[in-house]
């Protein structure tokens, strides 16, 4: 595998007395797309909030190029973009300065031309003077990815990126993400429940289970290891199978 | 400029802008700064008469050949009074409002996440907020100021000088900082409330306490207050005859002072009322004497809005995301 840029290590969170994150080991390469599997309430979302510096984790390490999320926070916020489940933006504001403000904070040189470039990038430039307010979910969701990696993130976290998106938005964010992890060589974490868009898109994936991690290796392997299995769906129920 | 001023720089122009294009906040401002002109004009209106009057008595004293002629016994800034004391008070609101709109703001468009995912931090956050709302107060303050002057000038026929300036420059940095304790106290109580609008009641609440209730008691148990027009100067007491005559009712004295040192407002008020003569026993003194006379109520402020700027400082360093943000 080449040189881990995601690391975990015996990750844990706790809420109150409830346990969500168990022991977490995770090493992501440079350049993979990650694939982060999981049922409602498995721990992902929770996972990918320490990993974007929002929680603290009660047990464990998590690294960013080296970078931990708890001590060298500023250094991983510059390397990181985050796409939330919930987009979110200041819907008083148009498009573009939604994205200037952010580039700014990010210590963007040049914010506005960031904002013109990453709108234009990703085919809507169409929207930069329209207020966010307006827009309708696959908008949003394209905004959102502009906000990601609008200060050239070296890693791209995506939560749950396809709810709510209509088929041509789903196949629209899918070749978005390809067309970063290969024109900009970004690093990949994505929470999702759509494995028909993992098995398209993701290099590698994890598979949590109830706060554990109980799968985690290539697409490829994965195919390999379960050639009886006909999708990546059915290989997804006989791991959770397995686990249990 | 460092990145860290930078960042805190964009933040406080974000507020500001955010801010100023709140409706409900610009109907407030501008009741403020009406209320403010109308009652500068009523009273200006008043002092020119009383001018003109005293300009009569002193020319015709002049022509008399008399030598001795009396003082003026009007006070310019002392019709400023109005308007600080409807920045005591609505000023207060506005600002609570303010601090409220601002973490609200966040809270419904749940931005604060998106913010905390950049490289910024709590202190350059809670910095950025507040000197947003700083800049805010800032015009809301200079824009009051502004109505009174030129209302004492051209109503009052009176322009006031630049030891005027000055006081009333440092009257309005006492403002500032009032201003800004109470829009710290409406950011913290709406953060920490589970619905913003809890957060705005309960800020609202403790603003009637501190800006009515508490110098209301304090007013009440003044021996001063007790007869119209001061019990003091009933008995024909001095400055420092009252002080020997308080020197028997320490303990109480101590309580009473313990009530309305509780109250920012009365800090504030107290500082403003020396810096623009509204309360005579001050006018006599300059601006050494009123500095050192009032150094523990500008402290007080001081000391009150640093507390809550770092109470505001901890609760953004703090807000956690909600756990169900997406599926777990």
């Amino acid at each position: 595998m080449s040189e881990p840029v995601i690391e975990l290590q015996g990750l844990q969170h706790r809420y109150d007395t409830d346990l969500v994150l168990r022991d977490v080991d995770l090493s992501i390469g440079e350049g993979e797309i990650f694939g982060f599997l999981g049922h409602n309430g498995a721990g992902k979302t929770t996972a990918m909030n320490i990993l974007t510096t929002l929680l603290e984790p009660t047990g464990g390490t998590a690294t960013i190029c080296g970078y931990d999320v708890v001590t060298d926070r500023r250094e991983v916020t510059r390397l990181i973009g985050y796409l939330p489940a919930d987009v979110r933006m200041y819907g008083h504001m148009s498009a573009a300065e939604n994205l200037e403000f952010l580039a700014k904070l990010s210590g963007v040189p040049d914010a506005r031309a960031a904002a013109r470039e990453t709108l234009e990038y990703l085919g809507c430039a169409d929207l930069a003077k329209r207020r966010v307010g307006t827009f309708s979910t696959g908008m949003r969701q394209r905004i959102g990815i502009a906000q990601a990696i609008v200060h050239r993130p070296h890693v791209l976290f995506l939560d749950e990126p396809t709810s709510g998106l209509d088929p041509m938005g789903v196949r629209q964010l899918r070749e978005t993400v390809l067309q970063l992890n290969r024109d900009l060589g970004m690093t990949v974490f994505m929470n999702t429940h759509q494995l028909n868009e993992v098995s398209k898109v993701c290099t590698t994936i994890g598979v949590l289970n109830h706060g554990e991690l109980i799968y985690n290796d290539s697409i490829e392997a994965t195919m390999r290891r379960f050639p009886d299995e006909a999708s990546l769906e059915d290989i997804y129920v006989r791991v959770g199978d397995l686990a249990s | 400029m460092s990145e860290s001023t930078n960042r805190i720089l964009q933040v406080a122009r974000h507020e500001y802008r955010a801010a100023v294009r709140s409706r409900a906040l610009i109907i407030l401002l501008a009741i403020l700064v009406v209320a403010t002109g109308f009652s500068v004009f009523i009273g200006a209106t008043d002092y020119a008469a009383q001018l003109a009057e005293y300009d009569a008595y002193r020319a015709a004293a002049q022509a008399q050949g008399l030598t001795r002629i009396a003082p003026s016994p009007l006070a310019v800034l002392s019709l400023l009074r109005g308007a600080f004391e409807y920045l005591e008070i609505i000023g207060a609101i506005i600002a609570i409002t303010l601090g409220y709109l601002s973490v609200s703001r966040e809270r419904v468009s749940r931005t604060l996440p998106l913010l905390r995912s950049r490289p910024l931090t709590g202190t350059e956050l809670a910095a950025g907020t507040f000197l947003g709302a700083l800049a805010i107060f800032t015009t809301l303050i200079a824009a009051t100021a502004v109505v009174g002057i030129v209302a004492l000038g051209t109503i009052g026929n009176d322009w006031i000088n630049p030891a005027q300036v000055l006081r009333l420059t440092l009257a309005c940095v006492a403002a500032l900082l009032y201003l800004s304790a109470f829009y710290c106290l409406g950011a913290i109580a709406t953060a920490k409330a589970k619905m913003p609008a809890n957060g705005l009641v309960i800020a609202l609440g403790i603003w009637l306490l501190v800006v009515l209730v508490l110098p209301q008691i304090g007013d009440t148990l003044d021996a001063d207050n007790q007869l119209p027009g001061g019990l003091f100067q009933a008995l024909g007491l001095n400055h420092d005859g009252e002080v020997a005559v308080l020197t028997h009712f320490t303990g109480y004295e101590q309580v009473r002072t313990g009530i309305e040192e509780a109250s920012l407002a009365k800090h504030f008020e107290r500082f403003a009322f020396a810096m623009s003569d509204v309360k005579e026993r001050y006018r006599p003194y300059g601006l050494p004497w009123l500095l050192n006379e009032t150094r523990h109520d500008i402290g007080w402020l001081f000391a009150y809005t640093a507390v809550l700027f770092l109470g505001l400082r901890r609760t953004l360093t703090r807000q956690q995301p909600i756990p169900t943000g997406g599926n777990s």
